[in-house]
This record gives C-alpha cells, structure tokens and sequence, in this order.
C-alpha cells in the first residue's frame, strides 16, 4: 500500500526536494572540511622532521614521513617522553575519577528524581541545572577561592571536584530521562518476584539504563579530558599538570617544536575517539531513547 | 494456597481515599474479582494487598499470616501486571525463571519448572526471545507463566486482558478460568469490564470512589444489587433507572411520573418496599430482558417513545424515552418497531427493582 502511494505522488514533488538535497549536501561537505581539514593538517605535521615541519612555502604531503616524534613523545628513557607520559596519565586518572565519581552520584541522584516525591523535589532538581546556565569560566574565581579555602589548590582533588559540579547537572539530567521511561511495574514486578528494593534496581533498572549511563560516562571523560582553563588555574606544579596544560610546553623560549606538539595533540585525542568508536552504539541509543517518551 | 482477609485497609493520598474501610475475604481457592469504574481504587487495593504500596490503616492478612508490614517477596504471591511488566532485557527464559533464581533455586530445578510452565502455557518455542519480539496475546502468557512457575498462594492479577483484541480476550479468559480451576489456587483478579468478572469469578467485589460497594457471587450481586451504582455497572446493556415519585397509601400503592404525570400501580410485596422510601422518591429498576413492548395500553404498561433501534443479530435492543429516562428492552430480531413510535412498556412486578431516589441503596419491605 504504502510503496504505491509513494511512487505514485514521486514525479510531481521530485525537483523541489531534489534542490532542497544537493544543497543540503553542500553545506555538509562544508562543515566535514571544515572539521577534519584541521585534523588532517594536524596529522600530517605529526609525521614531518622539525625542518619540513618549517619550510615556506608549505610541504602539503611530508617527503620523508617519520614517526619519530611519536617514539619521543612515548619514551620513558628521555625528558620529553617521561613528562607526555606523566601529564597523560594525569589527565586519565582525573578523567577517570571525575566520570567514576560521577556515575556514582548521579545514578542515585537522577532515580531519586524519578521516583520519589520528596520535599522540595523540582526546587532542588532545577537548582541543579542553575549551574548551566552561567559560563564556566564565572565560577573560576569563586571556585578558586573555596579551593584554597579547603586547602585543595594544587591538588588534583580540586579538578575533579569542579569538573564533577561541570558534569552531574547533564548527567542527572539525562539519567533522570531514563529512569521516567522504565515503567514502575517492572520494579514491582521484581520486587513481588522476590527481589528487595535495592536488588531490583540492581537487577532490573541498571541494565535498562547503562545505555545512559555510558553516554554520562563518555560526556564526564570528556569534559575533564578536554578541560584547560581550571587546570591551568587551580595547579601550578610540573608534575601535577594534566595534557592540555601540559602540551603548553611544547611552545618554547626559542622555537616551538610543531611536529612533536601535532603529535601529542594527535595522542591526546586517541582516548576519545577510541571511546566514542567502541560506545556510538550506546550513546546514540541513549540520545534517542532516553529523551523520547514512548 | 491461602485465604486472603481484607480488614478495613485505607489508602489515602493527601485527601484523596483511593481505597476507602474495604474489608472482604476471600476464601482459600476462591476467584474474586474485583470491578469498578476508572479510578475507583482497584490497582491500588490489588497494590495493597501485594505490599508494593504502605496502607495507611486496616489490617490485611493472607493464610492467617497479618501481612502488614512484610515486603512483597515475603508475602507468597504473584502478579500479572496489565502492561505485562516483562523484564525487556531478559529472554523468555530468564523472565520466567527470574522468580526462581531471587528464590535460590538450584539450577537445575529452575529448567524443569521453567519447562514445565512454558508447556503448560504452549511457549517452549519462544524461550529464547525478547519479550519486544512477541504479541501482546504470547507477552500475557510469558506474564502469566512468570506468575505460575513458583506456584505461589495468591495470584494478583491486575486487567490482564485489557490490552488483547476482543476475540484473544474471550479465548484467554476461559484459559485462566481452567487454570484457576486446575491449580485450585486464590485469585484477585481486577477488571473494570464487568462482563469478564460475572463470567470468570465465584465472588465479585464491586468499587466505586474507594468504597466497597457489594461483594457476593456474580449471580446475586446481578440479582439483587445493593444500589443503583452496583446495578447500573453489572449487566450489558445496563439496567434501566427510572426516578419516579411515590403515591398512594396501605398496599394502594402507584409509582408517579414527576413529567408526563402517569402512574404504574404496584404489586403488594413491591408497595411495602416503596412506602419505606426516605423522601417519597424511588428509583425503579428494570433488566432489558424482564420488559414487554405494546403498541397499545396494557395492564401495568406506561407510555413511552422509542429513541433508536439496534439489531445485533439474535436480539434487537430498543432504547425507549420512559418519563425522561431511556430504557433498554430486548426484543425479537423481527419486531416490527421504528424510532419515534410511541409504545408501551410493560413491567414485571416480580423482577422489578425499587431504589430509595435519596439514597440510592436498594428498598426492602418495611
Ligand atoms: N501515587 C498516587 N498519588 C496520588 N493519587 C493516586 C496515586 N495512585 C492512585 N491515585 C488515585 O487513586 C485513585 C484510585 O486509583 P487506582 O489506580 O487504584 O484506580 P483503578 O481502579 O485501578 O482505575 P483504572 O481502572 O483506571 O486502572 C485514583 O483517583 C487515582 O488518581
Ligand atoms: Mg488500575
């Protein structure tokens, strides 16, 4: 039925649509070029000697491509290599904490939202959200205070305290979404077939909601992955800083070394791209799912 | 196996009485239903009684064990929810052996019950798919089988049927009355479609706002109802009220339209009823199939018109204006009567109902 119809009606609406299309497809192109246009430049210079890396007018394919900057930048035998690795694994324990830490609170957070009617309930879940409503950079200040006040500047605590506040309002926001969308009835379902209430969280809503909460996870990662303002603020020693403060370093008194910068640039981004590649499955779903009521 | 013995249980949200002093018991392999309109409080007494809601008074005890204060698993039932309430993320298999597995079942008693449901409920085919893979009629046995497999002593059952097409719905309601009866189990079962619980139930509970209106076997609940809302929700097409005034004195008693100004004399059983009225008002009840159509007077007719005419194969119903109210009478298919006639419609002094107009409660003989 619905294939007749269609090709039917097909001949007389064909051209408008079709103008509609190919300029849809044009303004995509744009945008695809002009975000991995940057990425491919960067790569490209990834793989140049310092020398090409300067050369005027432009090396557009690298002569002699070399992976030596890769093999310095991950060599724990010279200066260079200790600190990329030290700065990099300061970057993923902060991340990592801030997204554990995360999902530790706003799982609880977002189901109390969902489930219980409490006093002062709406008042608290917008108060939440307040936080995105003002540019991170406003808190700096404030933030920096209460931080030396706690005795937490130049600590990573600081960090993942303040990328947490960053994170928790989308996240409980998001979980919260999902949690609506679970029917109650599954939980008592659970509940009469023997489970305790906390059993049929467990058994029950957490499956249906990982989607979601990988999606908070890889949103926390991130955001602290990403963050440089705070860090370079809130920590001033060498060892502490995490990889976008880190790669600061890169720019020199003298010349600024581009390939080995490109390179740590490309290393930094790996842990993102390889999270988003391995949970697109999931986040997609929860973007979908979690925000549609069926 | 158990009784079930409801206690004046309460159920109040703010000042709303969702289930209101209901108290009923039902006995160790009985099937009650309990019917009402929307919203009158029957999940939420299902909900009481299965512990997944507090009470706010009353006492609710199932197999002499006060249940009060027990956790649902620890209270011996199961439940089949109206939206079936399978776990989405489990296989057929892992929802009907969840229940099992909460209860620490060794493994491999757990796939011989599992089985063993699943042959009785003609699903061994689709043990290994999603519960979004099957039709609503294969979700409510997988629902009913997550119910059967650990034999509890009460069955919940809250609109099972409701989300079937009609004709799934007859089908499925015979198979639960045979599992009823094989099983010899307790059953509440919740329906607002009163057809389902005078069909399936021993006893019916019937609710409305909260409050327990009648609760006795279907039969006598139609016989006999307690009050014109009992006797306007049991039966299809409803009983016909008619609110009429009082006249008359002794046995010389007649029933008086306020409208059209005619009177029906009653019986003498049906006079002693009438007289014991509050305020000199009734409301007079009659079952579609106890009146009589007359093109002219009768002995004991009143004056009517008809308002439409509906052929439904072996009976043909008739909607008749009667002193401002419709009434319902069944007639033959071949009857020979169009809309706007006037007509007279004969009453059978025998299986007449008297309601007191103030009240509403059903009149009994001063
Ligand atoms: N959590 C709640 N908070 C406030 N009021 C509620 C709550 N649950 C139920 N109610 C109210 O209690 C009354 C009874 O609800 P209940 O769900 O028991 O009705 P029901 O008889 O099952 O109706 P239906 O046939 O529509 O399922 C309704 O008026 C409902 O609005
Ligand atoms: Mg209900």
């Amino acid at each position: 039925m619905a294939t007749i119809s269609e090709t039917a009606i097909r001949p007389v609406v064909r051209k408008p649509i079709d103008w509609w299309r190919w300029a849809g497809r044009f303004f995509l192109t744009f945008l695809l070029l002009f975000t991995v246009l940057p990425m491919a430049w960067m790569v490209l210079t990834s793989v140049k000697s310092q020398f090409a890396a300067m050369q005027y007018p432009p090396q557009w394919w690298p002569t002699e491509p070399t992976l030596n900057n890769y093999f310095k930048l991950l060599d724990p035998r010279n200066r260079i290599g200790q600190e990329f690795l030290r700065y990099f694994w300061n970057s993923f324990y902060v991340s990592l904490l801030t997204t554990i830490l995360g999902v530790v609170v706003a799982v609880p957070a977002a189901y109390a939202f969902s489930r219980f009617r409490f006093p002062g309930r709406n008042f608290l879940f917008f108060a939440v959200l307040v936080r995105n409503m003002f540019p991170a950079v406003v808190f700096l200040m404030p933030l920096f205070l209460l931080m030396r006040w706690m005795g937490l500047v130049n600590t990573h605590g600081s960090l993942i305290l303040t990328y947490l506040t960053f994170g928790l309002p989308l996240s409980i926001w998001l979980l919260k979404g999902f949690y609506d969308n679970i029917p109650i009835q599954l939980e008592q379902a659970a509940r009469i077939d023997g489970a305790t209430r906390f059993q049929a969280f467990l058994f029950i809503v957490m499956p249906l909601s990982t989607p979601g909460i990988i999606a908070t996870s890889i949103f926390s990662f991130i955001g602290a992955w990403n963050e440089y303002v705070y860090a370079y603020t809130f920590l001033s020693r060498d060892h502490q800083m995490t990889l976008p403060v880190g790669i600061q370093r890169f720019f020199t008194e003298f010349a600024t070394d581009w390939p080995g910068l490109m390179a740590a640039t490309f290393m930094m981004s790996v842990p993102v791209v390889v999270l988003f590649l391995v949970l697109q499955k999931y986040f997609v779903r929860a973007l979908t799912e979690g925000a549609v009521k069926h | 196996m158990a009784e079930v013995v409801l206690k004046d249980v309460m159920k109040n949200y703010g000042s709303l009485y969702a289930v209101n002093n209901v108290s009923f018991t039902v006995e160790h392999g009985e099937f009650v239903a309990l019917v009402g309109p929307s919203g009158c409080g029957k999940t939420t007494t299902l909900n009481l009684v299965a512990g997944l809601i507090p009470m706010s008074g009353g006492d609710i005890s199932i197999g002499n064990r006060i249940v009060n204060d027990l956790d649902p698993k620890d209270r011996d039932i199961a439940m089949v929810f109206q939206n079936y309430a399978l776990y989405p993320n489990k296989s057929v298999f892992k929802n009907l052996a969840f229940p099992l597995q909460m209860r620490k079942l060794p493994k491999a008693e757990i796939e011989a019950k599992v089985m063993q449901a699943a042959k009785i409920l003609d699903i061994t085919h689709l043990l290994e798919r999603r519960p979004r893979e099957l039709s609503g009629g294969q979700q409510q046995r997988v629902a009913l089988g997550r119910a059967l497999v650990r034999d509890p002593a009460v069955f919940l059952m809250d609109e099972p049927l409701s989300n079937l097409d009609a004709k799934l719905r007859v089908a499925m309601r015979s198979e639960i009355k045979r599992f009823h009866h094989n099983l010899n189990a307790t059953v509440i079962y919740v329906t607002h479609d009163q057809l389902e619980a005078v069909t399936m139930a021993d006893k019916m509970a019937v609710m409305h706002g909260g409050v327990l209106q009648q609760y006795d076997s279907p039969a006598n609940v139609f016989a006999n109802p307690v009050n014109t809302f009992v006797a306007s929700f049991v039966g299809s097409p409803a009983m016909s009220l008619i609110p009429l005034d009082v006249v008359g004195k002794g046995t010389d008693v007649a029933l008086k339209s306020p409208e059209e100004g005619w009177e029906l004399p009653l019986s003498a059983q049906n006079a002693r009823k009438a007289t014991a009225s509050s305020q000199g008002t009734v409301v007079l009840g009659a079952r579609h199939s106890t009146l009589k159509l007359h093109k002219s007077p009768v002995a004991g007719s009143v004056p009517g018109k008809v308002y439409t005419v509906e052929p439904t194969g072996d009976v043909t119903f008739a909607q008749v204006f009667v002193s401002g109210a419709v009434v319902n009478v069944s007639l033959e298919p071949t009857a020979p009567i169009a809309p706007d006639e006037e007509v007279f419609v004969e009453f059978d002094q025998q299986r007449l109902h008297l309601f007191d107009g103030q009240t509403t409660n059903a009149l009994k003989a001063a």
